[in-house]
């Protein structure tokens, strides 16, 4: 093959890549809301940045570098750690203040080059890897529903959560995390961030529909399957109940047996948590219970989730 | 933008773009083997038989060297600085091919790196990663270049080059799973102090 060609291509492909890297890394900033060095964020809108929940470690005195480098102070909007998403308001006052990014939310694919950055400092840090698995909505382990599951082969370095996944192109199409799992980079996608950080810049917090108790599994011995009329294995039983929660207002007692919502079955907590978006709050749901060896039907009207509580 | 897209439906071209760089790294990386230690890299620097690796590969004062043509050398230890891990070795060889460079300082995140060397003794390897970040020209952990690779023990010494397959810098060490390599100013710098009296005896 001859040379010259060969080396116009991977130079063209070597600055596609800093060119991808520059265009998005004016929107990166330093996030400065821990003792260890600082985590990254993303320029969402004008002033606003989104960043990563469990990279902010307090609640005021918090900074943020830009990419000329200085350094502005800055207000937390809201966070949420179910979906480990914050956001951050710059101060008025900002000097420079960096153009938003560029988002896309195309469907990422399998095998595609993407770059993650980050901004642990003053100067932004990139790793080239490729999307390795894309899958469905999956909800996090705090409950958080995450509109598609987008895994990464790529090595994150101390300082990239928060920091946003770059195509071949410049745009971005999710922020990067560690707080989702554990000893792998996933991407939380913009659909994702843009429905968060609407409801955190709308009322400070992302409502969450709330019952008011805790439950755990509990094999259903055939007995009690035929008693109460129910071919399923697993139920979950009410081990608490709070004082003058939705769950108590509407009738359930510690022992009760979920057995279904809105005629869902039931077979571990996170059903319930998932059952119970912002939308059903204020709208009642029916609980089909084993209570004393017997079905019934409790109606609950669906209460949300108190702020000291997430 | 035309770019990385349509580049990449020609996989093999990038292959062979690649393959390309990795035979140029090559010709210019030698082996070193001093002090009964696993066997390192070097770059070939000058013509006129001046080889650069790191301190802690020439860890003796003289080394063993191999060339890219399967020549062994014995090679002397004219300039060795811990401090920026770097060493220059004195090879009677006057007709070996030097490392075209380029100043790391220069580059910007994301670019293409090809790295080469002998990572857990096996000769020649190659790595693909992009720049992590550049060096700042200051003194300081800023003052390397970083480098988003994937590096092994007997990568030290070895070429980190751009996507032309000109030298950045010579791998030293891996940090948190970054590579970090010395830049080239930094080994311009020593090579002229080595050269002309300031770091030890002459090359020869």
């Amino acid at each position: 093959m001859p040379a010259a060609s060969n080396d116009g291509l991977l130079a063209t492909l070597s600055n596609d890549l800093a060119a991808a890297v520059d265009a998005a890394g004016r929107s990166v900033v330093a996030i400065h809301a821990r003792r260890r060095i600082p985590a990254s964020g993303v320029v969402w809108q004008s002033g606003i940045v989104v960043a990563s929940h469990h990279t902010i470690q307090r609640d005021e005195d918090l900074s943020v570098t830009l990419h000329d480098g200085t350094t502005v102070p800055a207000t937390l909007v809201g966070r949420d750690a179910s979906t480990d998403l914050a956001v951050l308001r710059l101060a008025d006052a900002s000097p420079a203040t960096p153009p938003p990014a560029a988002f896309t939310t195309d469907a990422p694919r399998v095998g595609q080059l993407v770059l993650a950055l980050g901004r642990p400092g003053t100067a932004i840090t990139a790793s080239l890897g490729i999307v390795s698995a894309v899958g469905t909505e999956w909800r996090t382990w705090q409950g958080g529903t995450i509109d598609r599951f987008v895994r990464l082969d790529l090595s994150v370095y101390d300082g990239f959560s928060g920091g946003p996944l770059v195509d071949a192109t410049g745009r971005v199409a999710g922020i990067n995390t560690s707080g989702l799992a554990r000893a792998v980079a996933l991407t939380v996608p913009a659909s994702t961030v843009a429905r968060v950080a609407g409801q955190l810049l709308e009322r400070g917090h992302v409502a969450r529909g709330w019952l008011g108790i805790a439950t755990q599994p509990v094999r259903l011995p055939p007995g009690l399957q035929r008693s109460a009329g129910t071919d399923a294995g697993v139920g979950l039983v009410v081990v608490n109940v709070e004082p003058d929660s939705p769950a108590d207002r509407g009738g359930v007692l510690i022992g009760d047996i979920l057995l279904a919502l809105d005629d869902r079955p039931l077979s571990d907590p996170g059903d319930v948590v998932a059952a119970l978006g912002a939308d059903r709050i204020g709208q009642p749901v029916a609980l089909r219970v084993a209570r004393g060896g017997r079905a019934e039907r409790l109606a609950v009207t669906v209460g949300e989730r108190p702020r000291a509580r997430r | 933008m035309p770019g990385a897209e349509s580049l990449l439906r020609g996989v093999s071209v990038l292959e062979g773009a690649l393959a390309e760089v990795a035979e140029r790294l090559r010709r210019i990386t030698v082996q070193v083997r001093a002090g009964g230690q696993r066997a390192g890299a070097g770059v070939v620097w000058l013509r006129r038989g001046v080889v650069v690796t790191n301190a802690h590969v020439a860890a003796a004062p003289r080394a063993e060297i191999v060339t890219a043509d399967g020549r062994t050398f014995t090679a002397r230890v004219t300039g060795r600085d811990p401090r920026r891990d770097l060493a220059v070795l004195a090879v009677a060889a006057d007709a070996l091919e030097p490392a075209l460079r380029t100043d790391a300082r220069g580059l910007r995140a994301g670019e293409l790196l090809v790295a080469l060397g002998h990572p857990l003794g096996v000769a020649n390897a190659a790595a693909l990663g992009v720049v992590h970040r550049a060096p700042t020209g200051e003194p300081g952990p800023g003052g390397w270049l970083h480098a988003d690779i994937r590096l092994a023990p007997g990568n030290s010494g070895g070429p980190l080059a751009d996507a032309a397959g000109r030298v950045a810098g010579i791998n030293a060490m891996i940090a948190g799973g970054l590579g970090i390599a010395v830049p080239t100013h930094v080994i311009e710098q020593f090579v002229h102090e080595v050269l002309t009296g300031g770091g030890g005896a002459r090359a020869a």
